[in-house]
């Protein structure tokens, strides 16, 4: 624990971690996600809407009878005059049928007090629908007119089997979600924590802490540690994550699997293959083995530019070297998506610039070992080139002051002894 | 001469300039020895050289007889010129890091940054933010950070700029302290003043050349024209006529705090002075009589300009 390197690393870390912001943000990350995805169903399945009572005028008299009520919508047939049912305030709304309604379907309106609910409107022309869609099909005097529509009513569920993976069952909805949520996540992670190394050496360069510092160690060690010690940050900031989507995991999902299953057998299926244990454990080493390697590929990068400039404002036109691919990581990921076995998505997984955002993407369709492994490789055989030249930039850098440095200036300072 | 570094035909060059061309410099163990030159003459450059940041293109250093390496920096305290703290963190946590960065042990550590703290006043620091402090309190900070692990050879980068005179003086009584404790002092300053006040032996660099270097009192009697200070009561005319051509030169100069009259004499040659002396003697009432050394700053100022019009 005495190196310099690791006394580096934990005054880094610690600085960081011992921030109100980053406690902040860490927990209310998750909290804000989750409270993303359960309001609405909580606000579903707990407040009924108010029950809007229509009031009926019929004037066809076939329609009326056959009207449902429903949680939302209750009907009331009356024998009003349209004016004396407006007037009549313990009616959300009036419904006027109009004589002709089975042949002109459009005669019918509807009138209410305040904005009508989509549901609602819905709900209503639906009913509607269906009722003159029956009178009519009565018109046709089918014997046995019933049994023939149940008999012929069918309801699809579509299991997608992989032939090349032993007949597994797979749900390419899921895929499509995991893949963006991964490609999401790295590219979330990789450039907050990217920058965060960059503006904090143009920090130390700008309030002369890093002269003090190298007098002590070598530019080369202080770059590593702050490399390091941020990419801890990271760390620790997505595992308090994961455990919280863990422990939401196992005792809230049970509840939500409970009150869905049955209901919906799609919706049920990604459940239960999400909470396959093998398969998340899987993913999730995946996930940290092309994060590490992508955040310090691109950390080397921020930690160059951070070195040379004096300022955020000049690091701008530089920065773009590495902004730009990941961005372009994280745009071609939705196409590599739809189509996750083409020419562009094989080659931007395995091109280290865009492989993390985008092999993230396709590894819940289940791409062969070796590609992933290739990526993975070339991901880290670049970051080492990547963060030599980095170093031999940084150690020139951190003296320039005043000027704004030039893209071909750096690789000249590399090349200094 | 045993020395603690010995630099040899150091050059380096950057994008645009050379930064050190052909540069020597050997330092004696034990002694405080001045960097000098104008601004961008390529103090700082050979200063990080020394301490193993950055390398030189050509040339070599030794440090106690050995190539210097990476692992001899422990041995080195840095004060460097343009200096600065981490603005969020405590001054106490703040020294403690950088003390274990020079390869002290916590408590070892925390020991001695006591003892210092106590000993330049700043005890009541310690859990202060450094943002809340005044610039020449983060000063004796970065002082007590760069002499704490106990290095042979400290090195002061304009040590004095930014302090007021009193806490100049401490830091002066300081490095004294710490040369009579056994270090080599080395420090880079266009204050002339007080490199007479240390400084044992000095190095002059300008346009990235070595230009001078010596003792200071070597140097300074070097550079001697042989003048004097006369101060008496009397008449100054009556003086310049006894004296004639005894000297090369007699001018009056302002009288001195006392009142004495005074009047500077440069001699032909040092050997005329006692004759120089009866002759004053028997014209006016003798008050005073001494050697007038030129200044660093004198030196300074016509090396470098005798280097700069050679130059083109």
């Amino acid at each position: 624990m005495n190196s310099p390197l690791s006394i580096i690393i934990s005054r880094e870390y610690l600085e960081r971690v011992k921030r109100k912001s980053f406690i902040i943000t860490t927990i209310l990350m998750p909290l804000f996600m989750v409270g993303l995805m359960v309001v609405p169903a909580l606000i579903a399945v707990f407040s009924s809407p108010e029950e809007q009572r229509i009031a009926v005028i019929d004037n066809s008299g076939v329609i009326a009878p056959r009207l449902q009520n429903s949680a939302e919508v209750n009907f009331q047939t009356v024998a009003l005059s349209i004016e004396e049912a407006k007037a009549d305030e313990s009616f959300n709304g009036v419904l006027e049928i109009g004589k002709h309604i089975v042949d002109s379907p459009s005669d019918v309106r509807l009138y209410t007090h305040g904005p009508a609910s989509m549901m609602v409107e819905q709900y209503i022309s639906g009913q509607i629908e269906s009722d003159i869609e029956a009178i009519r099909l009565a018109r046709y005097d089918i014997a046995n007119l019933e049994q023939i529509l149940n008999s012929i009513h069918a309801d699809v569920t579509l299991s997608t089997m992989r032939i090349d993976k032993a007949d597994e069952e797979t749900s390419s909805g899921l895929s499509y979600g995991m893949g963006m949520a991964m490609a999401f996540i790295l590219y979330m992670i990789i450039l907050m924590y990217g920058q965060m190394v960059m503006t904090s050496i143009i920090e130390e360069k700008n309030n002369r802490v890093l002269e003090i510092v190298v007098s002590s160690v070598k530019p080369s060690v202080l770059m590593a540690g702050k490399i390091i010690g941020v990419g801890l940050v990271a760390m620790t900031q997505i595992l308090i994550w994961a455990g919280i989507v863990l422990s939401f995991t196992v005792w809230v999902m049970p509840l939500v699997i409970s009150s869905v299953a049955g209901s919906d057998a799609d919706f049920a299926a990604v459940l239960s293959q999400l909470g396959n244990a093998g398969y998340v454990a899987m993913l999730f080493a995946y996930m940290i083995l092309f994060l590490i390697g992508g955040y310090l590929f691109y950390a080397s990068i921020y930690a160059a530019i951070g070195s040379a400039v004096d300022n955020i404002q000049d690091a701008g036109q530089l920065q773009m070297v590495a902004v730009l691919p990941i961005l372009i990581g994280f745009i071609l990921a939705p196409s590599v998506l739809n189509n996750p076995m083409s020419g562009v998505a094989f080659w931007a997984s395995i091109i280290p610039f865009t492989s993390p955002m985008v092999m993230m993407a396709r590894i819940p369709f289940g791409i062969p070992a070796w590609e992933t492994i290739l990526s993975l490789v070339l991901l880290y055989a670049a970051f080492i080139g990547l963060i030599w030249l980095a170093a031999k930039i940084y150690r020139v850098g951190i003296f320039m002051y005043g000027k704004k440095p030039t893209f071909s200036e750096l690789i000249r300072w590399a090349r200094y002894k | 001469m045993d020395s603690i570094i010995k630099a040899e035909h150091i050059t380096k060059a950057f994008t645009n300039h050379v930064a050190l061309d052909d540069v020597s410099l050997e330092v004696p163990r034990g002694k405080v020895y001045g960097l000098l030159g104008p601004n961008g003459a390529g103090k700082t450059t050979l200063i990080r050289i020394i301490n193993h940041i950055t390398a030189p293109d050509s040339g070599s250093v030794m440090f106690n007889g050995r190539p210097l390496t990476a692992a001899d920096v422990v041995n080195i305290g840095y004060l460097p010129e343009e200096r600065g703290l981490y603005k969020k963190m405590k001054v106490g946590e703040q020294a403690l890091f950088f003390a274990r960065l020079k390869g002290l042990g916590r408590q070892e550590a925390e020991r001695s940054l006591r003892q210092w703290f106590e000993r330049l006043e700043i005890s009541g620091w310690w859990n202060k933010k450094v943002e809340e402090l005044s610039k020449g309190m983060a000063q004796k900070v970065q002082f007590i950070v760069t002499v704490l692990h106990k290095p042979e050879l400290l090195i002061f980068d304009e040590p004095f700029s930014g302090f007021d005179p009193i806490n100049a003086n401490v830091l002066k009584r300081e490095i004294l302290k710490l040369r009579d404790e056994g270090a080599t002092v080395i420090f880079s300053t266009h204050n002339m003043s007080s490199v007479e006040e240390l400084c044992d032996s000095i190095t002059l660099i300008n346009k990235s050349h070595d230009i001078l270097s010596g003792k200071v009192s070597d140097l300074r009697r070097r550079f001697s024209d042989n003048s004097m200070q006369m101060r008496f009561a009397g008449d100054f005319q009556t003086l310049r006529a006894a004296i004639g051509d005894a000297a090369a030169s007699v001018e009056q100069t302002p009288p001195d705090r006392d009142g004495n009259s005074c009047a500077r004499i440069r001699l032909h040659d040092m050997a005329d002075m006692r004759q120089v002396i009866s002759l004053a003697n028997n014209a006016v009432d003798l008050r005073g009589f001494s050697e007038l050394l030129p200044t660093m700053d004198d030196i300074f100022i016509r090396t470098v300009e005798a280097s700069n019009s050679n130059q083109q």
